[in-house]
C-alpha cells in the first residue's frame, strides 16, 4: 500500500560539495605524494651516480698512481741509457784522441786503458823523439807520467809509460760537471 | 541570531579540516626535508662530477704523456726489457771484429735501481778504428752496454788483440718493475 505518489530521494553521504571536496584533497594528495615519491626517487640515484663517481675517482687515482710510476721509471732507464751512451761516445773520443797522439815514428806494442790512466808499451827511435813527440802530449793530459827505456839489439828503445790523472782533480771535474 | 548549522555540513568542514592538516602535517615533516635532501645532494652530486672530471682529463694527459714517453723511448725500453744473450751478442757484433769471444757473465751490484752483468769480452780488430765503429753500433743495439775500463789493446802480428769488461744494465726482475705494459682504462 502506497502512501505517496513519488519515489523517496536517495540519501547518500557522498553529496556534490563532499565529491568536490574529495576530489580537490584527492588531486592534493596525489601531487603531494608524487612530489614526494619523485623526491626519494631523485636522491636515491643521487646516491647512486656519487657513489659510482667517487669509485670511478679511486680507480682513477690508482691508475694515475702507477702511470706516474711508470714514467718515472722511463725516466730513470732514459737517463741511465742516455750515461751509458754518453760514456760510450766519450770513451770512443778519448781512443781517437790518444791514438791520434802516438807519432808515426813511435810504435805501439801494447795500450792498456785504466779507469784514471794509461800505459802504453812500445818502440821508439831515441829518447828525444819519445820525449817530445809522445811524452809532451802525455803530460799535458796525465798528472804523473813515469817512463822506463829498455835499449834493443838495433838501437832503437823499448819504452813502458805509466800516466796517471790525479784521482781528487778527477774527482773535482766530474763533480763540476 | 540563530546559525542553523546541518550536521551535514559539520561533518565537511571536519573532513576539510583533517584533510588540509594532513597535507600541512606531510608537507612540512617529509615533504620540505626531503626537497632540502634534495637540494644538497643535487649540488653534491655535481661537485663529485667537478671533481670526477677533473681526474679524468689528468688521467688522459697522463696517459697521453705515458704513451708518449713509450713511443719515444720504444728502443730503450725494450733494450731494459730483454735479457743478455752472449750468442746473439757475438753474431750482431762480429762483423766489427776479426774474432769475437764472450768469456764470462757475472752479476755485479744493482745501479740505479737495475741489475748489472759484467761480460769480459776479448776479440781481434784489424785497426782501432773499428773498435770506435763497434762502440757506436753498441748504442744502437739490442741491449744497454757500456763498455768499461780497463781496455787492453795488445799487438799481435797484423792485427790488435783487444780485451776489455762491458756492463749490460737491465730490469731488475726482483722488483717487477717493467715500463712497457699499457695502463689504458
Amino acid at each position: 500500500m502506497k502512501y505517496s505518489y513519488i519515489k523517496p530521494r536517495k540519501k547518500t553521504p557522498f553529496t556534490p560539495d563532499v565529491q568536490l571536496i574529495v576530489t580537490f584533497f584527492s588531486m592534493t594528495l596525489i601531487m603531494l605524494f608524487s612530489t614526494y615519491a619523485f623526491l626519494l626517487f631523485k636522491n636515491y640515484t643521487f646516491d647512486q651516480d656519487r657513489q659510482e663517481l667517487i669509485n670511478n675517482k679511486i680507480d682513477l687515482q690508482e691508475s694515475i698512481d702507477k702511470m706516474d710510476q711508470k714514467i718515472a721509471y722511463i725516466k730513470q732507464q732514459k737517463s741511465l741509457a742516455e750515461k751509458v751512451f754518453t760514456q760510450n761516445i766519450v770513451l770512443k773520443d778519448s781512443m781517437a784522441n790518444l791514438f791520434d797522439l802516438v807519432p808515426q815514428r813511435i810504435t805501439l806494442s801494447r795500450a792498456e786503458l785504466l779507469n784514471n790512466g794509461l800505459i802504453l808499451y812500445g818502440i821508439t827511435p831515441s829518447k828525444d823523439v819519445y820525449n817530445f813527440m809522445l811524452l809532451a802530449p802525455l803530460r799535458s793530459i796525465f798528472q804523473k807520467t813515469y817512463t822506463s827505456f829498455y835499449p834493443q839489439e838495433n838501437g832503437w828503445l823499448r819504452f813502458v809509460s805509466t800516466n796517471y790523472i790525479n784521482e781528487d782533480e778527477n774527482e773535482e771535474l766530474e763533480s763540476e760537471n | 541570531m540563530k546559525i542553523n548549522i546541518s550536521r551535514h555540513q559539520i561533518y565537511i568542514l571536519l573532513l576539510s579540516v583533517f584533510l588540509f592538516l594532513f597535507v600541512l602535517i606531510f608537507s612540512f615533516s617529509l615533504l620540505i626535508p626531503e626537497g632540502k635532501n634534495y637540494r644538497i645532494k643535487r649540488v653534491e652530486l655535481k661537485k663529485a662530477q667537478q671533481e670526477h672530471d677533473k681526474y679524468k682529463n689528468f688521467h688522459d694527459e697522463t696517459l697521453d704523456t705515458l704513451k708518449n714517453l713509450q713511443s719515444k723511448n720504444r728502443t730503450i725500453i725494450t733494450a731494459f726489457d730483454r735479457p743478455f744473450s752472449p750468442k746473439r751478442f757475438e753474431k750482431q757484433y762480429k762483423s766489427h771484429f776479426s774474432s769475437l769471444r764472450i768469456t764470462k757473465i757475472n752479476r755485479v751490484a744493482d745501479e740505479e735501481g737495475f741489475s748489472v752483468y759484467e761480460v769480459n769480452t776479448t776479440s781481434h780488430i784489424a785497426s782501432p778504428t773499428n773498435f770506435y765503429d763497434f762502440l757506436d753500433a753498441l748504442n744502437k743495439g739490442d741491449w744497454i752496454i757500456g763498455v768499461n775500463f780497463p781496455i787492453k789493446f795488445i799487438r799481435d802480428s797484423e792485427m790488435i788483440r783487444s780485451s776489455f769488461t762491458m756492463k749490460v744494465y737491465e730490469n731488475n726482475r726482483n722488483k717487477k718493475s717493467s715500463a712497457s705494459g699499457s695502463s689504458a682504462k
